[in-house]
């Protein structure tokens, strides 16, 4: 027994070092500022990806490519932008990218969710959500001020405030909307290669839409409407206060209530 | 054939010798009024409140169950009690944030440092951390194998039970699991390892020789967030705390099967299991209470007011 227990050890550190040495190269292209909040969220991201990584055997690289430079590709694993939504579009009715994921990190445009693209995904909340949820909260607060955020500095729930204290830790500023909407696609991508162990695109984009149940750190698994919006809360904030969380409690639909829930 | 004997019975006296008599005192940590609240378990009645330090989260014993250990969260450190007496006994340093612990046969407590992505080994004899692990983000549940050949750690947002050696103190092996794994137990035999996942809601059977997946199953309880696992002495039995659900869910060990539920206060997390498998008792972090489970009929039977938002809990039995 005991000599089976060493010779199991020996095999597992042989086999633990085999996988590190096969490393699985993960590109990720980004067309975007390479400046502020979204960009610091990608990193953050791309930190915590190879993090895992390092337990599981992959490299995760973010290549910044102009637009042009993008259409010049010959194939991608992941495409994330943070531009227009006229740019948006263009990109995910591209041919070339047809079974890509292209990952919308900042546009709260409804017109990229109600265009209903296979291959386009939504992080941040929609322009429609944030109406929603504003108005489940006026109606029972009609006089509040309040206005709709995807994320906020103070949010501590779901294990929010451990991921606000390392990104505070990490950039000297506090996470916002776009931070949070460019650390979740890149979690969402290594959570997705380290889950079907495979970069092919066509995978990942199936897998993106019809499996995930992503922490992102802000309450049950997460997974993508078929307009490709990312189901999600969004909190009420009043004076830079958190005031509430919508949907609130009790409303029918849950996190449907908020936005164009299907295309169909 | 009569030496062999003698050597047997004189070693059970030893290690009888050297264990305390048990209290029958439960310790519940109450993470955010910074207290630690002592219940006599025969009655079910609160006999004090120990302040120790900063957001009290992680409890356990020594293997000798003459000290209580206290994860100090807030303070950096481990506060330290003695079980017989209630005098506090001086905190020993632990690293930044340490959330919770498991205590090796050998006396060394494995921390988790949720801020830290890493695993310490902090000798308590000696006061010093004799080893650092670097582990995914936001490592929480730690557990010891009963022979103590491994530990395992979970990391919260990287989704992994990580396995390490505690011979070499190195991670020998990954496994992927679903989103936010939180507890960890081991069957009594050691064979196989349990763990739960918040957001995935799941519970998987890690086989502990192969140390791969045997088995997952989805918790089909209403909001059901899986937490705490303890395991029956039999190892035929497994009670999973299930957060907002606030229930606590009986399920088969070899199957995983739901064979029965008990309701509890809410957001049921920490759990403690009377030595003779008959008293389940649950901290209750939003009802502030613990909840005492008779598990031959699955019925509450009492609840007991404790501080605010207690966490986790042990019995001294």
């Amino acid at each position: 027994m005991r000599v089976f227990k060493k010779w199991l050890f020996v095999l597992l550190i042989a086999l633990s070092q085999s996988v590190m040495a096969q490393v699985q190269d993960v590109s990720l292209h980004y067309v975007g500022p390479t400046e502020g909040s979204a960009w610091q969220g990608l990193q953050q991201g791309l930190d915590e990806a190879n993090i895992q990584g390092e337990f599981l055997g992959q490299k995760y690289t973010l290549h910044v490519v102009s637009k042009e430079e993008l259409m010049a590709l010959d194939d991608a694993t992941a495409v994330l932008l943070a531009t227009d939504e006229q740019h948006i579009l263009a990109v995910a009715k591209s041919e070339k990218f047809a079974n890509v994921a292209v990952f919308n990190l900042i546009s709260d445009s409804d017109g990229l969710r109600s265009a209903c693209l296979t291959n386009l995904l939504s992080i941040p909340a929609s322009n429609k959500m944030k109406q929603d949820a504003l108005a489940q909260w006026l109606d029972k607060h009609p006089e509040s001020k309040a206005h709709v955020q995807g994320w906020h500095e103070d949010f501590v729930k779901f294990a929010a405030s451990q991921l606000n204290s390392r990104f505070q830790k990490s950039h000297g500023v506090v996470m916002d909307d776009d931070a949070w909407s460019g650390w979740a696609a890149v979690k969402l991508l290594s959570d997705t290669v380290a889950r079907t162990q495979s970069t092919d695109a066509t995978v990942m984009l199936n897998f993106l839409k019809n499996k995930i149940a992503f922490d992102g750190q802000k309450g049950a698994g997460a997974t993508f409407r078929d307009t490709g919006q990312l189901r999600q809360l969004v909190l009420l904030v009043e004076d830079n206060k958190i005031v509430a969380e919508a949907p609130l409690r009790g409303v029918k639909g849950g996190l449907d209530s908020l936005g164009l829930k299907s295309c169909k | 054939m009569k030496l062999k004997q003698l050597i047997l019975s004189s070693l059970v006296l030893v290690s009888a010798s050297a264990w305390a008599d048990p209290t029958y005192r439960l310790f519940v940590t109450n993470e955010k009024d910074n207290s630690v609240s002592v219940i006599d378990s025969r009655t079910g009645t609160l006999e004090t409140t120990l302040k120790l330090g900063d957001r009290p989260r992680g409890i356990g014993f020594s293997p000798d169950h003459k000290t209580l250990y206290v994860a100090l969260s807030g303070d950096n450190a481990i506060g330290m009690v003695d079980v017989a007496t209630l005098e506090p006994l001086g905190n020993l340093k632990a690293g930044e944030d340490p959330e919770t612990f498991a205590v090796h046969p050998n006396g060394n407590l494995y921390l988790s440092n949720e801020d830290d992505a890493k695993a310490s080994v902090l000798n308590p004899a000696t006061n010093e951390i004799i080893e650092e692990i670097r582990v995914g983000l936001e490592p929480e549940g730690v557990a010891v194998s009963p022979d103590g050949s491994i530990v395992l750690v979970t990391s919260e947002s990287t989704n992994m039970v990580h396995v390490i050696d505690t011979a070499a103190h190195k991670v020998i092996a990954n496994i992927l699991v679903a989103a936010r794994p939180r507890g960890l137990a081991f069957s009594h035999d050691g064979s196989r390892a349990y763990v739960s996942s918040e957001i995935g809601n799941e519970v998987a059977i890690i086989d502990t020789k192969t140390l791969a997946i045997t088995k997952t199953v989805s918790v089909d309880v209403p909001r059901s967030k899986p937490m705490a696992i303890k395991i029956s002495p039999d190892d035929k039995t497994l009670y999973l705390t299930t957060g907002r659900a606030a229930k606590v869910v009986i399920m088969d060990a070899i199957t995983l099967e739901i064979k029965s539920t008990a309701d509890v206060g809410n957001r049921v997390w920490g759990a403690a299991l009377s030595r003779d498998g008959s008293t389940l008792y649950t901290a209750n972090g939003v009802s502030n209470t613990v909840s005492v489970v008779d598990t031959a009929t699955s019925k509450s039977v009492m609840e007991i007011k404790v501080g605010d938002s207690p966490w986790g809990l042990v019995l001294d039995d």
